[in-house]
């Protein structure tokens, strides 16, 4: 669109006429960036000031006194906030891991079979899979709660990564499933006319070429896993076990005056999926809109 | 043969016989075997919690949740919802939020996908910080914004002492009439990327040769894009909305930690009043028949939603 606009000799009025949308959209971008970036950019000035500095009317626009405090007793395990603080990292880690990992292995032949095969039952399946996406977590919690009751399961991470399946793997099969649309048929025709079976087809042809979407979707499932509250939250009780989310209230709920503390706390759980996300990003946000997007 | 289309199946399933569709079954072993792992795992963390909300839902079991000394009430927990009068306040917050949150975050998402279509020197980043709210936890976001929002410290009402808008900073989040908005700008804050990269996807998909044609025939650029590229988008903007409007209609974290509900349930939407009852109240039949009926309503959004994709994907099967 920018390109031919640009070539194209438009006359005089209309080139002013794009120029005036050209304006608008660079005050709608700057006005969107203020209200998108400036919490962050607060957050950050926060997480660096003293609990003093922090605690002032008018408040301090810029640190006058900036001090990396705040993440040096978070990220120290000799101190017990910032053992904790580790513990809870780790445990959101390790969850959203194996989850990651159960949810793509699940995954990855269902989407497949979704977008090759044709078996009786095949659309129902698939819309019942979209269907979850419509769920929230609250519908069942309180069924998965007597589940993981009568499971023992209460307090221990196997509760979450269970759970953490009821949207992981949906997600991931269904953009797992938009990745195998996109890759030909005829690839694994053609193999199977070299006489490969039709698993050795799928191994072999089909699953090399869609690495880019299992990263996407394994990104999305940890991301989506990392983030999750309301299950944690509701399972877990011990001080051990809490995923950073719910590890983060815990003890700030305690102590409401340590906003520089809160702050930092915030931005480190931020830190590793707005990394992953960024580096990756082209693969992820394919994925996200493959299937929503075609006409 | 084996690997199919999947086009002539449907009618192919509804002509065939009962003794058939079994056979077709058989047939198809190979290709249940892919799909079996996820099907039992749905059916222990979906189907079962399904089928068990909506048995709970006709019970009054006892706070401990002992279940062996559930009783059989029938309709009365369905009775007690719509004699309440915290449900008509709850649903009336639930539709203001849910609408005011999809609409404005989706016209946001829009206008800057729009702006952002064009190349221009710091584009990408640009586009990346836009999309970093849509990233982070939305713990993480909620606490943000509640230290912003502070009644005492916070940067918007020392911003308008400042500015000589206010003698002294508003309390936002404690206030009944503001409460709402407030964390409606927060939500938008967490969705309106989402839209963003829904709608830069789709931007990419309008013809170049109809633009330059419409240009040739002397449209100006608000008619090329409202007669060329929106009609264009149609179906990404309906997938998109319907996508935020669920999202919406679910939240539960950001009112959850920044107010709990309050005050006086101001803030309390449909998901967080449920989780109140069902784990604040320890009133499990109340909360089950709550989740009954907004499974049925997300069952009709459901519909909606199922079909915008389905036009998708049956058009994408006829090419």
């Amino acid at each position: 669109m920018s390109t031919t606009s640009e070539t194209l000799a438009a006359p005089r009025r209309g080139r002013k006429r794009i120029d005036g949308w050209r304006w608008a959209g660079r005050i709608f971008l700057v006005l969107m960036l203020v209200y998108t970036a400036a919490p962050m950019a607060w957050m950050l000035l926060t997480s660096i000031k003293s609990g003093f500095a922090a605690m002032q009317f008018p408040p301090q626009w810029w640190p006058e006194e900036p001090t990396l405090a705040s993440y040096a007793k978070l990220l120290d395990p000799q101190n017990s906030v910032g053992a904790d603080f580790l513990r809870f990292f780790w445990n959101s880690l390790f969850v959203s891991t194996m989850t990651t990992i159960l949810a793509v292995i699940v995954a990855v032949p269902a989407a497949y079979a979704f977008s090759r095969f044709s078996f009786p039952g095949r659309k129902f399946l698939f819309f019942a899979v979209l269907l979850r996406n419509m769920f929230p977590a609250v519908i069942f919690l309180v069924p998965l709660f007597i589940l993981m009751r009568v499971l023992g399961l209460v307090n221990t991470h196997g509760s979450l990564i269970l759970t953490y399946l009821t949207f992981g793997l949906p997600l991931a099969i269904w953009l797992l499933k938009g990745f195998y649309d996109n890759i030909p048929v005829q690839l694994e025709q053609a193999a199977r006319i070299d006489g490969a079976t039709r698993f050795q087809a799928f191994l072999l042809i089909v699953m090399p070429l869609s690495v880019p979407g299992i990263i996407a979707t394994a990104i999305y499932s940890f991301i989506a896993a990392w983030n999750e509250y309301i299950y944690a939250y509701t399972f877990l009780s011990k001080n051990d076990q809490l995923t950073l989310p719910v590890g983060i209230q815990r003890f700030f709920s305690e102590n409401t005056t340590d906003f520089p503390g809160l702050m930092a706390a915030s931005f480190l759980m931020s830190v590793p999926v707005v990394l992953l996300f960024l580096v990756l990003q082209r693969y992820f946000v394919r994925a996200l809109t493959e299937g929503a997007v075609k006409h | 043969m084996t690997i199919a289309t999947g086009r002539a199946q449907p009618s192919r399933q509804t002509r065939s016989a009962e003794p058939g569709a079994l056979r077709q079954i058989w047939q198809h072993r190979i290709d249940y075997a892919y799909v079996l792992p996820s099907i039992v795992v749905m059916l222990i963390v979906i189907a079962y919690p399904i089928y068990y909300t909506i048995d709970l839902s006709f019970f009054k079991t006892p706070p401990s949740l002992q279940l062996r000394d559930k009783i059989f009430v029938g309709m009365e927990n369905y009775g007690a919802i719509l004699q309440s009068d915290v449900f008509w306040r709850v649903t009336w917050n639930t539709v203001v939020w849910t609408v005011a949150s999809t609409i404005i975050a989706f016209i946001l998402g829009f206008g800057a996908a729009l702006a952002l279509h064009r190349d221009f020197i710091g584009r990408g980043v640009l586009r990346a910080v836009l999309i970093v709210p849509w990233v982070i936890s939305a713990v993480a976001a909620s606490y943000i914004w509640k230290w912003i929002y502070h009644s005492d410290f916070g940067v918007i009402g020392a911003v308008m002492v400042e500015l000589g808008l206010a003698d002294r900073p508003p309390n936002f989040i404690d206030n009944v009439n503001t409460v709402l908005p407030a964390l409606i700008v927060v939500n938008i804050w967490r969705e309106f990327p989402f839209a963003m990269i829904m709608m830069m996807a789709g931007l990419q998909t309008v013809p170049d040769q109809l633009l330059r044609a419409a240009k040739v025939d002397g449209a100006n650029a608000w008619q090329r894009f409202w007669h060329v590229t929106f009609p264009h988008l149609s179906n990404v903007s309906t997938v998109t909305i319907l996508l935020l409007a669920v999202a919406n209609f679910n939240s539960f974290i950001i009112p959850w930690i920044m107010t709990g509900g309050g005050p006086s349930n101001a803030s309390h939407i449909w998901i967080t009043h449920i989780y109140e009852l069902a784990f604040g109240r320890q009133r499990w039949g109340v909360a089950s028949a709550y989740s009954v009926l907004l499974f049925i309503i997300l069952m009709t959004l459901g519909y909606f939603y199922v079909r915008a994709l389905g036009g998708n994907e049956s058009k994408d099967r006829g090419t």
